[in-house]
């Protein structure tokens, strides 16, 4: 099982807080590696996630929710 | 809640397996691949090299494609317009960028007077494939001067085709058919559509866009809700608003059909006056202002062709005739918001 | 100079002369006795360009059709001096089917794809489509130019400050003329510019500026030769002004109340100037003379006679052409 993280964005903050914007793929949706899963934003930085992995993909968090970075958001496996 | 769309009017509907974009990623998505595949095309306006365009409407280009074609332009709104025009009337294909269509004052002229003009005043000798791109809409506190829809200026204006995309999959589809046709083509995106992280977002911001290149036709309304109580025209951003009003009626059993013109010039009449036949109720819903626009014009439609399509008169929900406001409870109350749409709704079908 | 480029100033000047004569013969003929702007044969709006020959000719000299053009309200000098079909000049200016615009366009609204020619009826506005064309031609790698033409009053709109700044930061193979006739409509240039000179306000756009004072179509065309050759050779554009000399109104029906140098008008027609000069330098004589004048009128009225035997562009097809 892999775990993906939000990602670092702030080199001030690192341990700051960002906000899951928004889920390409659903809870439990097959993804392929490379695939854009995610959205995410620290303060007006925002950045892309892409799947590490290929799997089924579970969603930590929903949309809007305000999420450390460097914490897990979704898991594949 | 998916947006069912009538095969007759759309382009093939999004295959099952198709992965999920914003509208703005889609926007891009199309920009990139018309990019790859014809080297005539190129972007240029204000910040859309290294800041990927300020609602996001090129992120990744400049990185991609090289400064050579996607090209950071001076506050100069006349000198780079009338640049694309020159350059498409000797057969490149420009895409120029307004930031805000609110700041078309300062280069209307090369838009109205010549973009749109040049092919008829040539007698159809000289050709302006071009697209402007511009952000329109409102709803988060910009005030008055950057808020604005403005479809119903460009679209009273003769010789420029004008369309609205509301969602991703039209967003993408739109930019590429945009791009192909030899006509200037005003691309207006609602930023509130475009799914960015930064600014309120309705859902249907994201949604399914095929990977391989495709064209929506310009011209072409689409169904995207159907129904047998009243009849919603709208679009952009208040298509969403519609299909989220529509069904929280239809548990009160009220059943409405949504048609979301996507472009406006050339209008789909045709699909309108359908609609109207089979409902027998109208509700225009026009985030621009209320007087001498979309609204308007969808009235005429119906009027002049036949007044006896209406069991009650339509309704209107547009921008009140008033600068959009800057404190947030005074712009809701100008914007067609749900909870007007709903109103007048209910209006509609008491009457 | 040679002489052969001599001569061919002059023979284009004259042909210009020549058809505006014409036009403007043809224009008044049918709005007697009172003027009907909207009435007869060339109805509308109409801006001659007699006393600007020299511009035209002595820049347009350095071109060949694959350069664009880009002209203003008044046009014609341009459009003939760049190598516009005559005939089907004259049948737009005169509303016709065969015209270059299939009678959509007008005299102010001439476009032929031929020559890269066009022009606009709103001032300093051609300026910015001209920068595009120089755009396309860098980019496919020629040594192509546009000359981008405006007049005096238009070195105060914005499009002609942007146009200037964004064609020296893009290094665009462009010639930017001013022709200053010293009158906008009816404003002389003291009450609208704040310089008495616009190749000043070329220094402002880091690009080399000069000024042609005396009207003089050799002048012209040295001045146009460098800033031609500065914008094959990649070094972009030039600004020149040329002190020219609007010899009849700003548009016909202008009464022309408002100015205070008209007796002095016959006495500055340039191309009697130059006629002089090349008499004076034993390259014309009364026959040549003569001869020139009637090659010219020939060519002209045979334009204008197919103008005149053209068909009108039928109503129905008034909203044709709108879109491709």
């Amino acid at each position: 099982m892999t775990e993906v993280l939000f990602p670092q964005l702030s080199d001030q903050d690192p341990d700051g807080e960002g906000v899951l914007a928004t889920w390409f793929v659903d809870d439990g949706a097959t993804v392929a590696g490379g695939e854009l899963i995610a959205e995410v934003m620290v303060g007006k930085v925002t950045s892309e996630v892409i799947a590490p992995v290929p799997g089924a993909i579970h969603l930590k968090v929903k949309e809007d929710d305000v999420v450390r970075q460097g914490s897990v958001i979704a898991t594949i496996s | 809640m998916t947006t069912t769309e009538t095969p007759a009017t759309t382009a093939t509907a999004p295959t099952t397996s198709a992965r999920r974009l914003t509208t703005a990623k889609a926007m891009v998505e199309g920009i990139a691949q018309e990019m790859e595949r014809d080297p005539s095309v190129f972007y240029l306006g204000e910040d859309v090299g290294a800041y990927g365009g300020i609602f996001s409407s090129t992120t990744g280009l400049l990185e991609r494609f090289g400064p050579e074609r996607v090209m950071d332009t001076p506050i100069s709104e006349s000198a780079f317009l009338g640049l694309a025009i020159g350059a498409a009337v000797e057969g490149m294909r420009p895409i120029a960028e307004l930031m805000f269509v609110d700041f078309f004052g300062v280069c209307m002229d090369q838009l109205y007077n010549h973009m749109a003009k040049i092919h008829y005043e040539s007698g159809g000798n000289v050709r302006v494939p071009m697209v402007v791109t511009t952000a329109v809409g409102g709803g988060y506190s910009d005030g008055a001067q950057h808020s604005q829809c403005l479809w119903g200026t460009f679209a009273h204006l003769p010789g420029m085709k004008i369309v609205v995309p509301s969602t991703p999959y039209d967003a993408k589809g739109l930019m590429t058919a945009a791009i192909r046709d030899d006509n200037p083509v005003v691309y207006m995106f609602h930023k509130g559509v475009m799914g960015l992280p930064w600014m309120a977002k309705n859902p249907r911001a994201t949604g399914p866009v095929p990977e391989e290149p495709y064209e929506v036709p310009i011209g072409r309304a689409a169904v995207v809700r159907e129904g047998g109580d009243a009849t919603v025209v709208t679009v952009s951003l208040s298509v969403h608003h519609a299909l989220d009003v529509a069904e929280e009626l239809a548990a009160d059993g009220i059943d409405l059909e949504v048609v979301d013109l996507r472009s406006l010039k050339p209008l789909d009449r045709e699909t309108v006056l359908a609609s109207v036949a089979k409902t027998g109720r109208l509700l225009v819903v026009d985030e621009d202002y209320l007087s001498y626009g979309l609204s308007g014009e969808i009235a005429a439609t119906v009027a002049e062709t036949d007044p006896g399509l209406l069991r009650s008169p339509m309704r209107r929900v547009a921008v009140p005739d008033v600068p959009i406001p800057y404190a947030h409870p005074l712009e809701y109350a100008v914007l067609p918001t749900r909870d007007r749409i709903r109103e007048a709704v209910h209006h509609l079908v008491r009457a | 100079m040679d002489d052969s480029v001599r001569m061919n100033l002059y023979r284009t000047m004259v042909l210009i002369r020549v058809f505006e004569e014409a036009i403007l013969r043809d224009y008044h003929a049918d709005k007697r006795p009172a003027f009907d702007i909207g009435a007869g044969l060339v109805p509308g709006e109409m801006h001659l360009s007699a006393g600007q020959e020299p511009v035209a000719a002595g820049v347009c000299a350095h071109l060949t059709a694959d350069d664009a053009v880009t002209a203003t309200h008044r046009p014609h000098h341009l459009a003939i001096a760049h190598g516009v079909d005559l005939e089907k000049l004259a049948a737009e200016i005169f509303g016709r089917e065969t015209g270059l615009g299939r009678g959509r366009g007008g005299h102010m609204h001439l476009f032929d794809p031929q020559t890269h020619f066009s022009c606009s009826g709103i001032i300093a506005e051609g300026y910015p489509p001209a920068l595009g064309q120089a755009f396309a031609f860098r980019r496919r790698g020629t040594d192509r130019i546009a000359v981008a033409v405006t007049g005096e009053g238009a070195a105060n709109q914005g499009a002609f400050h942007e146009s200037l700044n964004l064609a020296a930061l893009w290094r665009l193979p462009v010639v930017f003329v001013v022709e200053d006739n010293d009158w906008g409509i009816s404003v002389p240039r003291s009450a609208s510019t704040c310089v008495t000179s616009n190749a000043v306000r070329a220094a402002g756009y880091d690009m080399p500026g000069e000024r042609v004072e005396d009207n003089s179509v050799e002048a012209v065309y040295e001045a146009a030769g460098r800033a031609v050759a500065r914008a094959r050779a990649g070094q972009g554009p030039s600004l020149i002004e040329v002190h020219t000399l609007r010899m009849w109104g700003h548009f016909e029906g202008d009464a022309q109340a408002y100015r205070t140098d008209l007796e002095g008008v016959p006495g500055r027609d340039p191309i009697a100037t130059y006629e002089q000069a090349l008499r004076s330098a034993g390259l014309l004589d009364d026959g040549q003379v003569k001869t020139v004048n009637e090659d010219a009128v020939g060519r002209v009225e045979a334009a204008i006679d197919f103008a005149k035997n053209s068909p009108a562009p039928a109503p129905e097809t008034a909203t044709d052409y709108v879109f491709a």
